[in-house]
């Protein structure tokens, strides 16, 4: 006895164990799967129907499917809604004493983090994937830009909810209360999405409400991704790339750092 | 003398205003196994925290296994274990999972983290639930899992918070077994607990924790000793009567503890039973029973912990 069995793990290797384990805790709940797959299914079903006589209104390109128009902007929502899950789902974990094992280990704390971040955005890259094949299917999702043009702007949301997790992640690592993020990340959330060009045509809306949808970052992302997807000329590709890294650059300090204070 | 395992010094934590911990210290030789008696509050939690480099002392410094634990926490960590009030395991894995995560994150290639997560399944008896998610064990067997995740290192110092809180009398003595079994290979434990027969069976000494502070160290036997010979418990006809009579106990310079309508106070000889009739008889209380017991850890404690 007293010998060391093992020298501890590399940092890639924890980051890669960790991940591992968040995705197999996906692989082993059904419900978890069904509700992932159910929600963008119910989304894209919901808002393209009850939206799409929006069409006919005079502020909206002729020529252009709803569907087409709207597929992208949910994209980039549902990364957005994802990322709010992230934080909750760290907050969780450490209610559940998980992260209290892990702290007694010798590991990077940084690593439980990062595999948090990490399995998450291959888990809602799988939900986007699967909302764009349900788009095509059922509603005739076929935009200007092809296939290219549609990963493209599934990649673009990737990076927008990359970003915007790190900032949920900063902000359970400090709040460290699943409830009231949770409000908190709703509250937030209906004004950023509505009040933006997701939806309609910020033509169309009353002027008080252009004004916070021209100041709102969301409407940069979702057209940058629509302009991806429907081959129109590229807007704010770089400014929607720049300014997630921007937030994750520094979320991810602020989040390492709340982490850090003892449980 | 052998080498220390865990070595505290004057450790004191503050949260805010209060003084959780108030210039602790304790040295726990190599091999032999500390346990930390004290009530909810007392300030044992917050020790094997700092222990175990979860929470920086507010003053104060400790080694364990040698290594610092503010300064080289890292090192720490690669040589002990923690078992916590709470089960800390992954309730959406299976036992085996669990056992593998963390074998992996010690540093084990997969073939030896499934090698070692089958030892420790068998040795705790999960073999036939290590498929099974961790969120349909039972109490029991979730203290097994936590206790054998804590072991998956071959850890040097073994920190056990509270153990056995919540168990069945059979799996308390399984938990028994293991620390005895773990001690006997040269692990060191460190042991918190409120069962005073746990401490009994299982440390070779006990340090006493109340408010944050030490209020008695020693072996079991030391510690009887120190308290007094032996105890008089009084048991009176009703409730009503305690307060009469721990008044008339404390009026002639004892330390009664009052629990339901039992009354526990240490002597130094047996002729101060007679002392404890008179002053009960002087104020017209006829008890149910008395009797004259040899000290127990439970008095220990009791009287250290009221003083």
């Amino acid at each position: 006895m007293a010998t060391l069995t093992w020298q501890g793990s590399s940092y890639l290797t924890q980051v890669k164990v960790l991940t591992g384990r968040s995705l197999r805790k996906f692989v082993n709940s059904p419900a978890l799967i069904f509700f992932s797959i159910l929600q963008p299914v119910i989304m894209l079903t919901l808002f393209s129907q009850i939206f799409s006589s929006i069409t006919a209104t005079a502020n909206f390109a002729p020529g252009m499917t709803y569907v087409n128009y709207l597929l992208p902007a949910i994209l980039v929502n549902t990364a957005m809604q994802s990322s709010l899950q992230s934080g909750v789902g760290l907050v969780t974990d450490m209610k559940d004493g998980v992260i209290a094992r892990f702290r007694s280990l010798p590991i990077r704390l940084s690593t439980i983090l990062l595999a948090r971040n990490l399995s998450d955005l291959v888990r809602v890259a799988g939900q986007l994937l699967l909302m764009i094949t349900f788009g095509v299917l059922v509603y005739g999702f076929n935009p200007a830009g092809g296939v290219l043009g549609t990963l493209a702007a599934l990649g673009l949301a990737l990076v927008v909810g990359w970003g915007l997790s790190w900032l949920f992640l900063a902000i359970g690592s400090w709040l460290r209360n699943a409830e009231l993020m949770q409000t908190i990340g709703f509250l937030a959330m209906f004004p950023l999405m509505f009040a933006s060009s997701a939806f309609v045509p910020i033509q169309g809306l009353p002027g008080w409400l252009q004004v916070v949808a021209k100041v709102n970052p969301l409407t940069y992302a979702v057209d940058a991704a629509r302009s991806l997807a429907l081959a129109q000329p590229v807007t704010g590709v770089i400014g929607a790339l720049t300014t997630s890294l921007g937030i994750a650059v520094v979320c991810a300090v602020i989040a390492i750092r709340g982490f850090r204070r003892p449980l | 003398m052998s080498e220390l395992m865990i070595e505290a010094t004057d450790v004191s934590k503050s949260f805010g205003d209060v003084r959780a911990l108030d210039g602790v210290s304790i040295a726990v030789p190599k091999g032999s196994v500390l346990g930390l008696l004290g009530h909810n509050g007392a300030g044992k939690t917050t020790l094997v925290n700092v222990l175990t480099t979860m929470l920086p002392p507010t003053s104060g410094e400790a080694r364990v296994a040698g290594f610092d634990v503010v300064h080289q926490s890292y090192k720490v960590r690669s040589r002990i274990g923690l078992t916590g009030q709470f089960a800390s395991v992954d309730e959406a894995l299976s036992g085996f999972d669990n056992l593998v995560l963390i074998a992996r994150l010690l540093g084990a290639s997969k073939r030896q983290a499934r090698d070692r997560a089958d030892e420790l399944l068998e040795q705790f008896d999960l073999t036939d639930a290590a498929k099974r998610p961790a969120k349909t064990y039972s109490g029991g067997m979730r203290r097994r899992l936590d206790l054998a995740s804590s072991l998956v290192g071959r850890p040097e110092v073994l920190f056990l918070d509270e153990p056995t809180t919540g168990l069945d009398p059979a799996s308390r003595l399984g938990v028994w077994e293991t620390v005895e079994k773990l001690v006997s290979d040269g692990t060191t434990v460190l042991l918190t607990t409120q069962y005073l027969d746990e401490a009994d069976r299982l440390a070779d000494s006990i340090t006493v924790l109340s408010q944050g502070k030490v209020v008695a160290a020693g072996t079991s036997a030391e510690l009887k000793a120190q308290v007094g010979q032996r105890t008089v418990t009084v048991t009176l006809d009703s409730v009503s009567e305690v307060d009469t009579a721990v008044e008339a106990l404390t009026g002639i310079g004892m330390h009664p503890v009052a629990e339901g309508r039992t009354i526990t106070t240490p002597v130094t000889a047996s002729r101060e039973l007679a002392n404890v009739v008179r002053a009960l008889d002087e104020r017209g209380l006829e008890p149910h029973d008395i009797a004259l017991g040899e000290p127990t850890l439970d008095d220990v404690y009791m009287a250290l912990a009221a003083a």
